[in-house]
């Protein structure tokens, strides 16, 4: 059972989203990032299989960590989550690689719809 | 110098006049007592002749008197000259001065002559004098020697045959033998004179008067058209153009007048022509300040709205990570309670839970619309795809939408559309959603059964400004106070009660109008109505006021 639980790593500098992302997608192995440096040392060292990320935060953006994790992990997916939602946003975002785009606030459906489509084409791979 | 000033200042009819009467009274004058004058010496020279005419005769009557000293005979020889008025006086003298005759009264001659010896002598020697008696009038004297002739070889010739002449001539000598005076009165001459005078100066008098009579009659002809032709002109000069010269003469002075009325009527039209263009021009500068100071007043809420809208992204892109929390939180909560009833708690207790959080839930929820709704109304226009709209469809496809909830209300639409309304190059959905608010906002204003109204209107292009499309929603409801007409644009500003209206519906109403390149304005009037107008233009936006609109209106998303 272990070993089939996905990874995620949820990177965001808000507590409550981070709070809340892990319990709801308590079935699945969590790691938590506040920040894009966190986030791009944990990637370093560790292949997720799913990355769920904020844009905006202080220091490193989540469009580095997109990158990053992109250009680590070809095979890792990326859901960008963001209260900066507009279509500019969106179309940059899918540009650089990940895989979804949900606009803060997002309902528990969605978030889990697009995580479980996410790793689904990953298991494809 | 001064005389020729006075005489240029002089008006025209007396610098006619005054020379020429002038000149007539001083040539009349002298011809006149020139004519006396010549007439006076003519009567003075008759009455010499006709008393020299008398003297002489007399002389040669008397000398038989003289020689005789017959008074009797001497003084009825007088006697006849006397017979005349003219004739005062006659006196016959001896050579030694006595009297030996004398008829009239010599008294009036006191001033007499004296015939003096020497002075007399000779038969040629008569003598005239005038001279002035005590009673103040005016004689001749006229004084003539007596001769007799005598002959040196016939004594007994007495001279009284042959004649003077002839006793001259026969060689014989004359002697002086007395003298005759006689005094001729002046009076009637003078009064001859007189009269002359009278008459002459009578008719120079007549003559001038009628003569300056005739001549002001005459420049008054002349002068009359001039004098009414200044009073125009003054007239004119002080700007009454609404005068004429009643001149209808053929000649110089009738050309003069109607050249001068075409004058004053190329005036009159040119000044009416000024007047109204000094009235366009006022108006026109009039409106056009209306103009700047609307603009003005545009610009300055654009720029205001400028500022909120990037206050507004910028609060509601941070208010979306703890909306996320709330909302994913209570959602979750909600599963939660729905899933896995905790032990210990009754269902009711349960449904409570389950409706608290379901409120919670709700009421993040409409967080989120308000935030979404205040991120659209500061969001750039790029997101925005432009095309080809017909307003008239868009208009009927939003009444679908909005007709059901007009029908709950007992409210009737009537729409008046312009069939020749231009496609615009817009976005339909947007439009749909401004004209949604529109009509819901006059809903809620309006009583049942009153009726809204909803009117387009195509206005041609006009010089360098496009073609427009204008739209009204009319309603006849409560109207908006004057105080929130100018904040009604502003974000989150409402009137509604809370919880009925974000106040978010007409700003982002304005930004979309605005990403069109048009302009919403209101005009309200309280317990009369509102109307809203939209005018948007056909063609769409340039680049350049494109650009300025993003500028203005993109705000914060990257």
């Amino acid at each position: 059972m272990s070993e089939a639980r996905k990874t995620i790593l949820v990177v965001d500098d808000e507590e409550i989203i981070r709070d809340f992302l892990s319990e709801v997608l308590e079935d699945y192995a969590i790691s938590l990032a506040s920040d894009g440096d966190e986030a791009i040392e944990k990637i370093r060292t560790h292949n997720f299989d799913l990355v769920i990320t904020d844009l905006r935060m202080p220091r490193v953006s989540g469009e580095e960590v997109v990158r990053f994790t992109r250009d680590t992990y070809p095979g890792s997916k990326v859901i960008v989550i963001s209260g900066y939602s507009s279509l500019a946003t969106v179309s940059q975002t899918v540009q650089s690689g990940a895989c979804a785009f949900l606009a803060k606030p997002f309902s528990i459906k969605e978030l889990l719809q697009s995580v479980e489509h996410a790793l689904q084409d990953r298991t494809g791979n | 110098m001064n005389l020729r000033a006075r005489f240029m200042s002089m008006s025209l009819r007396l610098k006619f006049i005054l020379p020429i009467a002038a000149m007539l009274v001083v040539s009349m004058l002298a011809i006149s007592s020139y004519l006396v004058r010549r007439q006076s010496e003519s009567f003075r020279h008759e009455l010499e002749v006709t008393g020299e005419t008398m003297v002489r005769v007399l002389a040669i009557d008397a000398e038989s008197g003289v020689l005789f000293g017959s008074k009797y005979d001497l003084e009825e020889l007088l006697k006849a000259p006397l017979q005349f008025d003219v004739v005062t006086y006659a006196t016959i003298k001896s050579i030694d001065g006595s009297v030996l005759a004398q008829i009239g009264d010599s008294a009036k001659a006191s001033a007499g002559i004296e015939p003096t010896q020497d002075g007399c002598l000779g038969d040629s020697c008569h003598e005239f004098v005038y001279t002035t008696a005590a009673d103040g009038n005016e004689y001749l004297v006229i004084c003539s020697p007596i001769v007799t002739v005598k002959r040196a070889v016939s004594r007994e010739n007495l001279g009284l045959t042959g004649g003077l002449g002839n006793t001259l001539n026969s060689g014989a000598t004359t002697e002086i033998i007395g003298h005759i005076e006689m005094g001729l009165s002046l009076q009637h001459v003078n009064r001859s004179i007189l009269e002359a005078k009278i008459a002459s100066y009578f008719l120079t008098a007549i003559i001038v008067i009628g003569t300056i009579l005739m001549l002001t009659f005459i420049v008054g002809v002349v002068v009359r058209p001039v004098t009414r032709l200044v009073k125009v002109t003054d007239r004119v000069s002080h700007g009454d153009l609404d005068v004429k010269v009643e001149i209808n003469q053929t000649d110089e002075i009738g050309h003069l007048a109607r050249t001068f009325n075409n004058m004053i009527e190329s005036l009159r039209q040119s000044r009416v022509e000024i007047e109204r263009y000094n009235k366009t021009l006022e108006e026109k500068i009039i409106e056009r300040t209306q103009q700047l100071e609307e603009a003005q007043a545009q610009l300055i809420q654009s720029e205001k709205m400028g500022a909120i809208g990037q206050l507004a992204a910028g609060v509601a892109h941070e208010l979306n990570n703890p909306l996320g929390g709330i909302l994913g939180y209570a959602q979750f909560t909600l599963e939660k309670l729905q899933k896995n009833v905790p032990e210990k708690t009754s269902n009711k207790e349960i449904q409570s839970y389950i409706r608290y959080v379901s409120d919670i839930e709700t009421q993040a929820r409409r967080c989120k619309t308000i935030v979404q709704n205040l991120l659209r109304f500061s969001r750039s226009s790029r997101t925005v795809e432009f095309d080809d709209v017909d307003v008239n469809k868009t208009i009927e496809e939003t009444l679908t939408f909005v007709g059901h909830q007009l029908h709950l209300n007992q409210i009737e639409l009537e729409t008046v559309l312009d069939a020749n309304l231009p496609h615009i190059q817009g976005n339909a959905g947007q439009l749909q959603q401004v004209f949604t608010n529109l009509i819901i906002n006059a809903m809620h204003a309006s009583s049942s059964g009153s009726t809204i109204m909803v009117t387009s209107r195509f206005s041609p292009a006009l010089g360098e400004f496009g073609g427009t499309v204008e739209l009204s929603f009319i309603d006849h409801g409560t109207g908006i106070k004057e105080e929130n007409l100018k904040r009604i644009f502003e974000p989150f500003f409402t009137t509604k009660e809370v919880g009925k209206g974000t106040g978010l519906g007409l700003s982002v109403s304005y930004g979309i109008i605005k990403e069109h390149g048009g302009e919403i304005s209101v005009q309200s009037t309280v317990g009369k109505g509102t109307t809203f107008t939209i005018v948007l233009p056909i063609q769409k936006p340039d680049p350049e006021s494109d650009k300025e609109q993003k500028q203005r209106f993109s705000f914060g998303v990257r």
